[in-house]
């Protein structure tokens, strides 16, 4: 079967050299480069279907256009007050973000939300009976975590003044009580004698670029 | 913008060189058509489903089945991996699987034609896991006439 490919990380393409990689400089995660920008989607998409005509292989070709970082507002707060105040649950958090998420669910006529088949009260009862001590097998927590990410995530693009994508990350990780809940089920997780438990708490919960936060 | 591993964070770039790649032998690029002749298939690593189908799980090497009428109101993602954005597959699932670029190319003559039925592995697996699965939907992909894949990386 012939094929052509994109690449994100060129260190990896040139050790597996497929037939064909048309590398970009995209964020991972984002392998077309911008979302709801057809045209520079189309231009990357025909790059790499132009390049079934070459049988030089292994070939790699460097994408021409890059995309730069998203602009950063410096001091973004979030705009309406998800601080965890003083009598506060993750409960109480969860339900102040449904008018945000169905307000971004109205916008997109779509969500992201949806693998656990769980509704995000009970996701979040889940996690909150993990911490107690009742952990659950760790695929259905993995999957109701990853839900509720989403699910917060999607809720703060619909704020009134959303910022970046990398700043309402910046939020999640620092200001919300999942993000604290998660951080704290680490440790729980790390000393599980399930290995799938340990996965989960090494490699799989919390990105590399988060877990300086951990104690 | 990331051009290599070094203008990476550190702990971004450590991860990623962490991560052992197969070799290969040989590299067929095989001829074929011109692209206005061609039936190309989409296959994505990123963990992509239907909502309801089988999610992802650690070590899983086999893929989903995304028919090309599915809308992307019906796509979740289940990836294992938390090592990559998904605030732009949440806002557009083109970003990341580029189904109605494709539609639109093969829709203006540019590319022959899409395949009926379109592929996500989750990238996260050992080779060998998904090994018998992909040499299983390389006849697939014959029987549905595809004679061009274009593989997506997330």
């Amino acid at each position: 079967m012939p094929t052509t490919s994109i690449s994100l990380v060129r260190e990896h393409t040139e050790i597996v050299r497929p037939p064909r990689a048309l590398w970009v400089t995209f964020e991972l995660g984002r392998p077309l480069g911008i979302p709801d920008d057809a045209p520079f989607q189309r231009r990357v998409v025909k790059a790499a279907l132009e390049m079934l005509a070459r049988t030089d292989s292994p070939l790699i070709a460097d994408y021409p256009e890059h995309v730069e970082g998203e602009t950063d507002f410096t001091g973004w707060a979030c705009p309406i007050n998800l601080a965890p105040i003083q009598i506060d649950s993750l409960a109480a958090e969860i339900d102040r973000l449904a008018p945000w998420y169905d307000r971004a669910v109205g916008r997109r006529g779509r969500t992201t939300v949806g693998v656990s088949g769980l509704a995000m009260p009970a996701a979040g009862a889940l996690v909150m009976r993990a911490l107690d001590g009742a952990l659950p097998p760790a695929q259905v927590l993995k999957e109701a975590i990853d839900d509720l990410r989403a699910y917060y995530l999607e809720a703060a693009s619909a704020f009134p003044s959303p910022g970046s994508a990398t700043t309402r990350k910046k939020w999640f990780w620092e200001e919300t009580k999942l993000a604290q809940a998660v951080l704290a089920l680490q440790p729980r997780l790390a000393a599980s004698d399930d290995p799938q438990h340990k996965i989960l708490a090494n490699l799989t919960l919390i990105p590399a670029t988060e877990r300086h936060r951990l104690g | 913008m990331v051009k290599r591993l070094s203008d990476m964070p550190e702990v971004e770039a450590n991860h990623l060189r962490r991560i052992e790649c197969p070799t290969f032998d040989d590299t067929p690029a095989l001829p074929g058509k011109p692209l206005n002749g061609r039936r190309v298939v989409l296959i994505s690593t990123a963990g992509l489903h239907k909502r309801g189908d089988r999610p992802f799980r650690p070590g899983d090497g086999s893929y989903r089945v995304i028919p090309a009428e599915t809308t992307a109101k019906e796509l979740v993602m289940s990836h294992i991996s938390v090592n990559f954005d998904r605030t732009g597959f949440q806002q557009d699932l083109n970003v990341v699987f580029p189904i109605d670029r494709l539609r639109e190319l093969a829709a203006e003559g540019e590319v022959g034609s899409m395949a009926s039925v379109h592929y996500s592995f989750m990238g996260a697996f050992p080779p060998a896991a998904a090994e018998p699965h992909a040499q299983h939907l390389a006849g697939l992909l014959k029987a549905d006439k595809v004679d061009a894949a274009l593989l997506v990386p997330v």
